[in-house]
């Protein structure tokens, strides 16, 4: 009897190593692409599916958007919208008046005073459009503000129009965002489903699971330093985040970064960073971008005030870094802290 | 022992040994490296856990740029032919998912490693 099972064990035990040799060679490999456009850089990590060509299409999707929303391309929904200000209203695809929409609606969270599509005078006045940066007169600012505002705008589902002629507006602050939504759609369509895909688009990332859904370790990038602050966890997800180390400027020792706050004109200043967790849902890319925003320009007692409504649009929860460095969390997570530092 | 047994032990210890070794190649430490792309290509990978200093001079869409690891596990962007200077004034890069990003001349450093327990670095 131990002469015949001997053999099968023997097989059994090959077998099994053989199985395993094989299932961690065959389990597939992630495919990154890098891209450039908005200004920035996109980095589509995929792994499973036929990565190459969902990264290819990712790529395209982005750039789609980048088409619809720039606010330099001339064939631009944004620059049509733009060119006409103080002429009446321009028609627009439902996609454009959707976000467009969208967007307005995240301001009306804190009434404009800490997000505003319609700042971009402003951020034009600091030389953030052409890089030629200079620190303006406080006169400048103030007489550019009192038109720097969406209450310019009159949206409709089919048409935008921006009463005063020196308005402007500028999807930036959503366009990444919203990328991130068109290709979190197209992902749901894809066959065979990758294992999973990370989306980098400029500082938003999307976190997308295809099989079964996984949890996320996120790190949360040292403002100030070198490597991360610490971590939280989430499932699948939208990440926004807005720092003052990204795109700034210096002049006589300030460092004045590119996120203006819509209530004084001026760089914000309250925060060194904050990162937004959006659940996935249409839209939420985009809300995230913008909410990461609204909380980069807040002090800490308006970003707690503000929170059940930045929930309310999608947020699930949000880690602030403030201009002193101190860490907080608002919402149902837990960040945990990086103990070698 | 029978001869019969001693063939089974072989072939367990064989077929231990082979995951094993299955596993330490498939989750090895490649240890700390700099992968520096230019327009999507990696153009040069630099081993961060050398402790010799390094000047890369590389080509970037705009023009030149220049790359140093200082030995101690940190890159930086040194000079750079773009108008902006954000790469230069980025915080040097030396932990897995740093990045330094040169859009004008399309140029990225990605830290690439283990070890950081992190999936994503929000940033």
């Amino acid at each position: 009897m131990r002469k015949a099972i001997a053999p099968i064990v023997a097989l059994i035990v090959v077998g099994a190593g053989l199985a395993t040799f094989f299932a961690l060679r065959a389990s597939p490999e992630p495919v990154t692409s890098t891209y450039f456009l908005m200004d920035t850089v996109l980095t589509v990590t995929t792994t499973g599916g036929d990565a190459a060509t969902i990264n290819e299409h990712l790529h395209a999707l982005a750039s789609g958007v980048d088409s619809m929303t720039s606010y330099y391309k001339s064939e631009s929904e944004t620059v049509r919208v733009n060119t006409a200000a103080g002429r009446g209203p321009v028609s627009v695809s439902p996609e454009y008046a959707a976000l467009l929409k969208a967007a307005v609606a995240v301001e009306t969270i804190d009434h404009g005073k800490t997000f505003d599509i319609a700042i971009s005078p402003i951020s034009s006045l600091w030389g953030f459009s052409t890089k030629d940066f200079r620190v303006p007169a406080a006169k400048e600012i103030s007489d550019t503000l009192a038109y720097s505002h969406s209450d310019q705008l009159t949206i409709s589902d089919t048409t935008v129009q921006i009463r005063d002629s020196r308005a402007r507006i500028d999807l930036g602050g959503v366009a990444k965002g919203y990328s991130l939504d068109v290709m979190e759609e197209y992902l749901h369509t894809v066959k065979p489903q990758p294992r999973q895909v990370i989306v980098d688009f400029g500082g938003n990332l999307l976190l997308y699971s295809g099989g079964k859904k996984r949890d996320w370790k996120i790190g949360i990038r040292d403002p100030r330093g070198q490597g991360i602050i610490g971590y939280v966890r989430s499932g699948d997800a939208f990440v926004a985040t807005s720092g003052d180390y990204e795109r700034y400027f210096e002049r006589d020792g300030t460092r004045y970064c590119h996120i203006i706050d819509p209530s004084t004109g001026y760089p914000g200043t309250l925060n060194q960073s904050v990162t937004v967790i959006t659940d996935i849902e249409p839209m939420h890319g985009a809300i995230g971008d913008a909410l990461g925003k609204v909380f980069f320009c807040s002090t800490a007692e308006t970003q707690r005030s503000l929170f059940p409504a930045a929930q309310n649009q999608g947020a699930v929860g949000i880690v602030i870094v403030d201009a002193a460095g101190t860490r907080s969390t608002l919402g149902p997570i837990t960040f945990v802290p990086t103990t070698a530092q | 022992m029978k001869r019969s047994d001693r063939i089974t032990v072989v072939v367990i210890l064989t077929a231990m040994a082979l995951v094993a070794v299955s596993w330490i190649v498939m989750h090895r430490t490649r240890g700390t490296v700099a992968v520096v792309q230019v327009d999507g290509q990696v153009i040069a990978t630099v081993d961060l856990m050398s402790r010799e200093p390094q000047t890369l001079h590389i080509t970037g869409v705009l023009g030149p740029l220049v790359i140093a690891a200082d030995g101690k596990g940190s890159i930086r962007v040194t000079e750079s032919t773009c108008t902006d200077h954000i790469c230069v004034h980025t915080v040097p890069a030396r932990s897995p998912g740093d990045q330094i990003i040169c859009v004008p001349n399309r140029m990225v450093i990605t830290i690439e490693g283990t070890g950081t327990g992190i999936d994503v670095l929000a940033q």
